[in-house]
């Protein structure tokens, strides 16, 4: 097995930080190697540590998270850059789209954290894009619209049962409560999901962020 | 002229051509009075009355009508002013009632400007509060559980997963309410993304289809002015939302000369016109935020045609963003 993926936590709440560092020392992919207050401590580090992933808050006092990322995106330090996972109290398709611009693959909402916080940090470091569910769902409830009003979409590469899971995702229900509906496993479901999202072309930041701008959902 | 030397005048002159009349005129009294002279005494007086009324009635009638005007109106709706007058004591009075409007309108704005700024404010430190300290402190205490979850037996693991789930409600709330009082979005990314996020949130909750028009490279506006168009825009959305039963909203903030024009317009009902009384606190709020930041708002609209809010707020730099 590989070393273990470096991480970088930046909070400027200790405590949130010592719950985040705790759950994800949990697993033996992951090993968290500093901690940093805010957006500045957090560049002077990466400059010095070589890290694979960081992982920040949004709402910091002086420099916010997404400046963060900004600087940390553009910041040419010896090590290559670090992967970026957003970890916000912002359920607002905004800010995650901002998020994404600014370089994060990711996007964690604090209220599931205790969830979705491992897999996005694994998602994050193989360049896939890690949005949180309602997100995905304002994501597929936007396509469809855009669908029924004839405005050119990738379209006829969906089998009829994606398109039934991608109807569902639009709706608000979760992979659990497709599975049931549907009558299929969960398994299956998260399959069907992540095929969904890479033939609508919205499986890597860099995609996500092209159809945003496309779709009017930020400027460009 | 003053009005009692107007009142001075005409008596002045009827009474003076009755003089006049009685010398010149071939009219004597005789003691006894005969029937004849109290007959011509009577038709006299008569005529006296008669041109003192109706010289009277022409100069004062319009202050009757001035009168009823002014009760008519309603003087907390900003541009309330009576229509000017042509005669002379009616211009004056016309005048100074405006005069009064005009400051009691600015008197008024500047108060509600006060009263607006504080409650901002207030509502912004309390919405940071719930997200900044009870927000991360809920967020150490669902971190912590899942935590937990691994070194507990195994009876007890229902029990904090219940307790979690309670832990992710509370903190739903309070970014829900924290959002509420204050979208940290408008401060965060600007008020084009906040008027986004508003359409976006309006289409998840109403059946109505929104068309949104934001024009890129908006001017740089002052947070309060930012803060006045986005509170419009979302009272005009609310508004639309709850009162017009519309199928189409359309939000356009566009950027036009010195001028930043927000335009919320919908295919509903069609509210009754504003200027004449029957508007509740929430249009009264519009037309307040408009004015604390030197803005224009109309909202009009006609029974089955919709409503069409607009608001022109100047903006001082050219500056492209």
């Amino acid at each position: 097995m590989s070393a273990p993926a470096k991480l970088l936590l930046v909070d400027d709440h200790a405590l949130v930080r010592r719950g985040v560092r705790l759950i994800l020392e949990q697993e033996s992919d992951l090993t968290v190697v500093a901690e940093a207050g805010d957006g500045a401590e957090a560049l002077g580090l990466i400059r010095r540590l070589p890290v694979d992933l960081v992982v920040l808050d949004i709402a910091m006092p002086r420099m916010t998270g997404l400046q963060a990322a900004r600087e940390i995106t553009r910041a040419r330090s010896g090590h290559p850059t670090p992967k970026l996972l957003m970890l916000s109290m912002h359920d607002n398709e905004q800010y995650l789209f901002e998020a994404l611009r600014a370089g994060a693959s990711g996007y964690v909402l604090k209220s599931v954290a205790d969830e979705d916080l491992v897999t996005a940090c694994r998602a994050a470091l193989q360049g896939e894009a890690f949005l949180y569910p309602s997100a995905m769902n304002a994501l597929m409830r936007d396509y469809l619209a855009r669908r029924r009003r004839g405005d050119r979409v990738p379209d006829s590469l969906l089998t009829e049962r994606e398109d039934q899971v991608l109807k569902l995702i639009a709706e608000g229900l979760s992979s659990k409560e497709i599975a049931r509906t549907l009558t299929i496993a969960l398994k299956t479901v998260e399959n069907h999901r992540a095929n969904i999202l890479a033939k609508l072309g919205m499986r890597d930041r860099t995609q996500l962020t092209r159809y945003a701008i496309r779709a009017g959902l930020i400027e460009p | 002229m003053r009005l009692y030397w107007k009142v001075f005048i005409i008596n002045g002159l009827v009474l003076s051509a009755a003089t006049v009349a009685l010398v010149l005129g071939p009219v004597t009294v005789s003691r006894p009075t005969a029937a004849s002279e109290l007959t011509v005494l009577t038709a006299g007086l008569a005529g006296m009355l008669l041109a003192n009324a109706l010289l009277l009635r022409s100069s004062l009638s319009p202050i009757d009508r001035i009168i009823e005007e002014m009760s008519r109106l309603d003087p907390t709706y900003p541009k309330t002013r009576l229509a000017p007058s042509t005669s002379d004591p009616g211009r004056r009075l016309v005048q100074t009632f405006n005069d009064v409007l005009q400051r009691l309108a600015e008197e008024r704005a500047s108060g509600q400007a006060k009263t607006l700024a504080a409650q901002e404010s207030e509502r912004h430190r309390i919405a940071r509060e719930l997200h900044d300290e009870v927000g991360q402190h809920l967020t150490v205490v669902l971190l912590g559980l899942k935590q937990l979850e691994h070194e507990l037996p195994e009876g007890l693991c229902d029990e904090v997963a219940l307790l979690r789930e309670s832990v992710r409600e509370g903190l739903d709330d309070i970014r829900r309410v924290a959002h509420q009082l204050r979208p940290s979005v408008l401060a965060d990314l600007g008020l084009a993304n906040a008027l986004a996020a508003l359409t976006n949130d309006f289409e998840r909750h109403h059946s109505a289809a929104l068309r949104r028009t934001i024009s890129p490279g908006l001017p740089e506006l002052p947070p309060e002015t930012e803060l006045a168009i986005y509170r419009i825009g979302q009272e005009a959305l609310t508004n639309a939302a709850r009162h017009a039963d519309a199928d189409l909203v359309e939000l356009s903030l566009l950027h036009v000369g010195t001028e930043v024009v927000l335009t919320v317009v919908d295919d509903g009902r069609g509210m009754q016109s504003t200027r004449q009384g029957g508007r509740g606190a929430g249009i009264g709020g519009m037309y307040d935020r408009a004015a604390g930041v030197g803005g224009d708002l109309s909202i009009t609209g006609r029974a089955g045609q919709g409503t069409t809010v607009r608001l022109v707020v100047p903006c001082e730099s050219q500056d492209v963003r």
